[in-house]
């Protein structure tokens, strides 16, 4: 007979058999890493003297939406005569992507909110590509309902904007910043593209910032600051209390209250990559960073690899900071703050339990330090489908910029694979029986921040005067990061180019 | 010999819990609502016990004598409690009388056992001892009733030989208490033979259970199950009664067999004998075949194209010899291609034209049935039509879901094309509708294939005229980014439904 402390011993290694559930093992790593590439430029290593030169009439540098849209609108006008060269082994920047054997998913940028009549040159683009035919929108790549979900207090609601739990109080200051908001789209100087009604009007919104443009207007509300920070964190990668109030306003007063959701695909703004690749893809040298660039009054000569490339003109189109390390006499700037980023795909053999909900395409959790995740299959016309891949976003605010940037490097991937897991089991209880791998990216420099003062910063301007023959295009020249500033500036680079090329004798 | 007399009154107790444990456990099956029933049952048994306890009193003589009855008649009624109860709600429409008086008479005879039985041994011990030792028996048994009811008894046993088990168990102390208590009983030959017959009779009971559940069961679902699956994509019933046959997709009627072919008829007919020389066919969905039998009718259709998700549902009405019946082996035909696969990816990847397409789908209750309903789906599946051809919708009942009807409709126009819509009545189904479109106009056939049961050409005009509490609404049309055919058709049925 079994004694009582052997029975004790016994029952209890049973019920702790009972609570272990087989998890699933976790495949991944870090992929995509650039930082050891760039860091080269940053130690000003020696590069080999170059074996050989080309000459042509224009380069590109920088692979991302604006160097792509430049490349885009050079070729629309019938003009080849180009190369872009990309760091990167792929193109794309922040519209980069991936693929497994379930879907295509995005590794950084997954919509384009449907653009107003300002944003000609994005129009035009998707008129291109077919997302836009005889004014109508393709049904096909608005994102599908349900789309955007938010997890507070225990239950699920539809929206990001909370609407739950709300007492009158909090009720009236979303009505109240809304109507603020409303008031500042019609006076009509925040627009997108932003620099065709920025106005120096408003420079003193951005002499403060965000959170306490907020709380000099009288905003408390828990769940309204909540709700900015969310908008300043998924657009800025930045805290509202880092965020120019005027970004802050932009953000909610830019676009009209649309009606139809935003432009997506199941690669996200990958989707727009590889139509551009299709395009322009021959133009292209991925893996080959530009060292070195030598502006003379008679044209550019941009150092990479074995190569020297004798080119009339430089359409520079990487991110600003590298400038420095890319020209001789480029000043570092001050204004131009860079936020940290990391992004995750987790593959999901099956959905893990959603407490009910069906799937949507973006899901968020109210308080958590993450952004929350995509769902890459949402797109899909399948009607049954079992496995799938998230998008997981999570802008690293807390802390200085610096600080965030040693910790991307520093933590190894086991490290945020489990702080992604852990900020997902709050709400997907078993989310580790479900994931079979997590591949992660980390971007020290994932985007342009537009923080205090830095809209309408005196740096900003330095790009225009530099030098004639080297064509800034990016969307730090706005201060904000987002897709249809970044294509505005490629195109009109490309339209500058072109009538500088067509204008002389 | 007092610790056999305390492990009686454990056993006593035990029964006694499980008879009310039976009866609240059966209620709640049978009729739901398992709060209600488990309140109101234990109450009614713990106030039956407070009548028996004061009837007690009543009793003067002759205790061990009448304590052996009360067992024994318990271990009968409590015994066949269960079985009785199954068979009253399956035969009657007094399962709720029948219940509350089992109850009452099996509490009336628990609350007597206990008093009894104090009585019965309270000049060999203490009176304190008496009342500690019974109670703490009586609690224990209640315990041990309690964990292999559930544990054991329901998951082993079921409940109508639970019951029983526990009418055995009572009738087997009153047997032991003619031993037990020789000493103050007269007649005990009588009473010895009173306990083997009712040990038999529930003996015999146990043997039959089978048989009393199966009856009642078929009454009490009243369609047999023949087939039962979870397939990869759904849950699959198919039920028959007598000779009908009906199908559940995820608890969904889809058809029965007694009227499928009035809906299956007026998919088809209306719109495939308008084609002047159809002679390539697609349906989507539909995995039954049964529309498919419809369209091999006609003999120009030289291929029939299905396309539906699950292989398990296309296999088992391509082999089941009762389904086969009833789609006359449509699937096994030469003509027919039978492609498991997902229809809106399907439709876009493949090139073919059709005279006439067919849309089953299962209503749009989620948002991924949703998207099969969408203008971008009707756009894809448009492409496919040949100059001639035409496509028809199931489209849910302009009765039922009146606005999910008129959406459908809508966001077919929104497609491009020209919309016809009608109904029909199936008697399972109620009204019906369906939306026939195509690129040009529809021209009523003017004449049918011979032997149509439902689908005539006099009959046709009514099936296109909607009366008043059907007519058009002005929806707006379906789009994967909206979905608003999914909340609008959520919100039709739960109108109905309140």
């Amino acid at each position: 007979m079994l004694g009582r402390r052997k029975f004790l011993r016994v029952g209890s290694a049973a019920l702790v058999g009972l609570s272990l559930k087989s998890e699933q093992k976790i495949a991944g790593s870090f992929v995509n890493d650039s930082f050891q590439t760039g860091h080269l430029l940053r130690a000003r290593a020696s590069f080999p003297p170059p074996k050989r030169t080309e000459k042509l009439p224009v380069v590109i540098v920088g692979g991302g939406i604006a160097g792509l849209s430049a490349a885009w609108r050079l070729h629309k006008r019938g003009y080849s005569d180009f190369v872009l060269l990309e760091m990167n082994a792929q193109a794309g920047g922040n519209a980069r992507w991936g693929e497994n054997e379930t879907t295509a998913y995005p590794w950084a940028a997954h919509y384009v909110p449907v653009p107003g009549p300002k944003a000609i040159y994005v129009r035009e683009l998707f008129e291109d590509l077919g997302v836009l035919k005889n004014g109508q929108w393709e049904e096909r790549y608005l994102a599908f309902s349900p789309q955007e979900r938010l997890f507070l207090y225990g239950r699920w609601q539809e929206g990001i904007e909370p609407a739950v739990g709300l007492t009158p109080r909090d009720r009236e200051q979303f009505q109240r910043l809304e109507d603020l908001f409303t008031d500042f789209r019609k006076r009509g100087s925040f627009t997108i593209p932003l620099e065709l009604g920025r106005s120096s009007k408003d420079k003193d919104l951005d002499c403060i910032s965000f959170l306490d443009w907020l709380v000099q207007l009288g905003f408390d509300s828990r769940l309204l600051l909540w709700y900015m920070n969310y908008a300043c964190r998924d657009d800025y990668g930045a805290l509202a209390a880092d965020t120019s109030a005027w970004a802050g306003i932009h953000y909610f007063s830019s676009r009209e209250p649309e009606e139809k959701g935003p432009l997506t695909w199941p690669e996200g703004n990958g989707w727009i990559t590889r139509r551009l690749l299709e395009r322009v893809g021959p133009r292209i040298r991925a893996g080959q960073m530009a060292h070195r660039a030598i502006p003379t009054r008679r044209g550019v000569s941009v150092f990479s690899g074995d190569t020297e490339y004798q080119a009339e003109f430089l359409i520079f189109a990487a991110p600003t900071f590298l400038a420095p390390y890319v020209f001789e006499d480029f000043p570092r700037f001050r204004d131009f703050v860079y936020s940290p980023w990391l992004t995750a795909n987790l593959t999901l053999e099956r959905y893990p339990d959603s407490r009910g909900a069906e799937p949507s395409w973006d899901t968020v959790f109210l308080d958590s330090p993450t952004l929350g995740y995509v769902d890459a299959m949402h797109q899909s016309l399948r009607t049954h489908i079992d496995r799938t891949v998230w998008t997981f976003y999570w802008a690293l605010v807390e802390g200085s910029p610096a600080q965030n940037r040693q910790l991307l490097l520093e933590k190894d991937w086991a490290y945020w694979k489990e702080a992604i897991l852990h900020d997902l089991e709050r709400v997907h209880h078993d989310i580790r029986q479900c994931v079979s791998r997590i591949d992660i990216m980390r971007m020290g420099h994932a985007m342009i921040r537009p923080a205090v003062g830095s809209i309408f910063s005196e740096e900003r301007r330095y790009t225009q005067r530099f030098h004639e023959r080297v064509l800034f295009a990016n969307s730090d020249l706005s201060g904000i990061s987002i897709f249809e500033e970044a294509q505005y500036h490629g195109v009109k680079a490309a339209e500058k180019v072109l009538a500088r090329l067509r204008g002389r004798p | 010999m007092g610790i056999l007399l305390f492990i009686s009154v454990l056993l006593v107790a035990a029964c006694g819990l499980i008879y009310e444990l039976v009866a609240g456990t059966l209620a709640s099956y049978l009729v739901g609502d398992s709060v209600f029933q488990f309140s109101t049952v234990i109450g009614t048994y713990l106030f039956a016990m407070g009548i028996g306890s004061a009837l007690s009193r009543h009793i003067h003589r002759a205790l061990v004598h009448r304590f052996v009855w009360i067992e024994l008649l318990l271990g009968v009624v409590g015994g066949f409690s269960s079985a009785l109860l199954m068979i009253a709600f399956a035969f009657t429409q007094g399962f709720e009388l029948i219940l509350y008086a089992l109850v009452m008479v099996m509490g009336i005879l628990v609350g007597l056992e206990i008093p009894l039985l104090m009585r019965i041994v309270k000049d060999r011990y203490h009176f304190r001892d008496v009342i500690a030792h019974v109670l703490t028996f009586d609690y224990l048994g209640a315990l041990g009733a309690s964990l292999i009811f559930p544990i054991l008894l329901v998951p082993r046993l079921g409940l109508v030989r639970s019951a029983m088990l526990f009418g055995l168990v009572n009738a087997g102390v009153a047997l032991w208490s003619t031993f037990l208590f020789a000493n103050q009983l007269t007649r005990t030959r009588s009473l010895r033979t009173a306990c083997l017959l009712v040990l038999c009779g529930l003996g015999a009971g146990m043997a039959e259970a089978r048989h009393i559940t199966a009856t009642a069961e078929d009454n009490i679902y009243a369609d047999e199950i023949i087939f039962a699956r979870d397939t990869r994509y759904q849950h699959l019933v198919l039920t028959r009664f007598k000779d009908d046959l009906r199908l559940f997709l995820n608890s969904h009627l889809q058809f029965s067999s007694r009227d499928e072919y009035r809906y299956h008829e007026t998919l088809v007919h209306p719109g495939l004998a308008a084609v002047p020389a159809p002679r390539r066919v697609l349906v989507l969905g539909g995995g039954d075949g049964l529309a498919v039998r419809e369209i091999l009718k006609y003999p120009q259709v030289e291929s029939i194209t299905l396309v539906d998700l699950d292989p398990e549902m296309t296999g088992l009405f391509s082999t089941h010899p009762v389904l086969t019946k009833l789609n006359d082996k449509s699937l096994l035909s030469e003509r027919v291609r039978v492609v498991n696969a997902d229809a809106f990816p399907w439709v876009d990847s493949n090139r073919d034209s059709f005279d006439f397409i067919v849309i089953d789908f299962p209503d749009p209750t989620n948002y991924s049935l949703g998207k099969l309903y969408t203008v971008a789906f009707y756009r894809a599946v448009a492409r496919h039509l040949s100059a001639q051809g035409f496509m028809v919708v199931q489209s849910t009942s302009p009765m039922f879901a009146r606005d999910s009807f008129w959406c459908i409709a809508q966001t077919l126009k929104q497609a491009g094309l020209q919309t016809y819509p009608y109904h029909v009545y199936v008697p399972s189904f109620g009204e019906w509708g369906f939306v026939l479109a195509g690129t040009h106009q529809y021209i009523p056939p003017s004449t049918f294939l011979p032997g149509l049961r439902f689908v005539t050409k006099e009959g046709l005009p009514a099936l296109f005229q909607f009366p008043p509490d059907m007519s058009p609404l002005s929806m707006p049309p379906n789009e994967l980014n909206s979905q608003v055919l999914v909340r609008t058709y959520e919100n039709d049925w739960k109108d109905i439904s309140h």
